[in-house]
């Protein structure tokens, strides 16, 4: 047994067989794989660039918030007409409404994490409670969550060529195209940012997925309406920028834990 | 999945002759929120066809942003030799960007009906 401490022998990079150096993101990951598999209920709180922390209940994630995104807004079930703990019945009233009302549930918490398990945060003694303090209707499976941020964190990686959540974007002085079209979500951010302004900034001003927004800056930069300040515009051909969502599939069994 | 609640939404759709996949799909983020598959069938695709799903919206979507005619896409059916993989955003306003992706057996699925159902199945959740 090592006399030094576990969170210093990662620090360190003496880390495990298997255990990737500067790899907290995976020991969180592996810290919420032992909690669901306990069908544990209580917060582990997250720190480093972004502070938070993620609620489990019976082993399944029903909240996540960190510092730097924003809080569950639309998400609240009193939203879809429930009662905290009231679940959904998809077979009695399917509608596009419910399912967007439940995404609008689950995107805060997955963006949340998708900032939490970054590659520098760390997590901190599990809390364990018996009512945590807020109950998703439909709790997410830690297997999907994660392999969903890790998802995110490829598409990201993706985008960083061009854009991420922190780069200060400023209109095009000179569009590239004499006509462009944009659908009406997009409009509503070319109008609601201004020059300097980042995606998450503009996510944190309206409340939206910081993720789904750094997406949509993404794709108002392709199109030339926007660009990112100091850098280069991304080559017309798309070389080596373009987003491809298949590209950020992991080659895996789909689990849903 | 994400939203496994929501997975028996897409019940209606499974009746397709030929029926192999059905997913749910936010455009905005890529990501799969339900998918049906035939049991017996394939090994679990959902996230690579859910993926390519949302890379044909975003291509298509920035193709009529730069032609700017000021339409709006309405469905997809991409023919492979033996599969139909079709693509329909679900809702009529712009601000939902949900996918309801299909796949189903090319020698099994009469494409015209296929169509309807996936056409009414949509309206019915847009209602």
């Amino acid at each position: 047994m090592s006399l030094i401490p576990k969170r210093t022998r990662v620090r360190a990079g003496l880390v495990w067989p298997g255990r990737e150096v500067d790899g907290y993101a995976n020991l969180i990951g592996a810290r919420l794989r032992k909690l669901a598999a306990a069908g544990s209920t209580g917060t582990l709180p997250v720190s480093g660039p972004t502070d938070g922390a993620i609620i489990l209940h019976g082993g399944r994630v029903v909240h996540a918030e960190s510092s730097r995104t924003p809080t569950q807004r639309t998400g609240d079930p009193a939203a879809l007409g429930l009662a905290p703990g009231e679940a959904v019945s998809p077979v009695e009233a399917p509608s596009i409404g419910m399912v967007a009302g439940l995404l609008a549930m689950t995107e805060p918490i997955i963006d949340a994490a998708t900032e939490l398990l970054s590659s520098k945060s760390r997590y901190a003694k599990f809390r364990r409670s018996e009512a945590p303090v807020a109950i998703a209707p439909h709790p997410i499976p830690v297997t999907a969550l994660l392999t969903e941020v890790e998802r995110r964190h490829r598409v990201l990686s993706q985008l960083s060529a061009v854009v991420t959540a922190d780069t200060p974007v400023i209109r095009s002085s000179a569009l590239a195209w004499p006509r462009l079209q944009v659908s009406a979500p997009q409009w509503a951010l070319v109008v609601a940012m201004s020059d300097g302004m980042t995606p998450r900034g503009v996510a944190m001003k309206l409340g939206h997925s910081v993720f789904a927004t750094t997406i949509e800056f993404y794709r108002l930069i392709e199109l030339g309406l926007l660009a990112a300040a100091g850098r280069e515009p991304p080559p017309a051909d798309g070389r080596g920028t373009a987003l491809a969502f298949m590209r950020a599939v992991h080659n895996e069994r789909d689990t849903d834990g | 999945m994400i939203l496994p609640a929501a997975d028996e939404l897409l019940a209606p759709v499974t009746a397709i002759d030929g029926f192999r996949l059905g997913c749910l799909i936010d455009a905005s983020t890529g990501m799969v929120l339900a998918s049906k598959e035939n049991p017996g069938g394939s090994p679990p695709m959902s996230a690579v066809a859910g993926a390519g799903a949302a890379d044909i919206f975003h291509v298509l979507t920035m193709l009529s942003g730069r032609l700017a005619t000021g339409e709006r896409l309405q469905d997809v059916t991409v023919t492979f030799n033996d599969s139909f993989f079709m693509v329909r955003p679900i809702g009529l306003d712009e601000e939902s960007q949900i996918l309801l992706l299909i796949m189903a057996d090319r020698q099994r699925t009469n494409l015209a009906m296929a169509h309807r159902t996936i056409r009414d199945f949509c309206a019915s959740l847009a209602s």
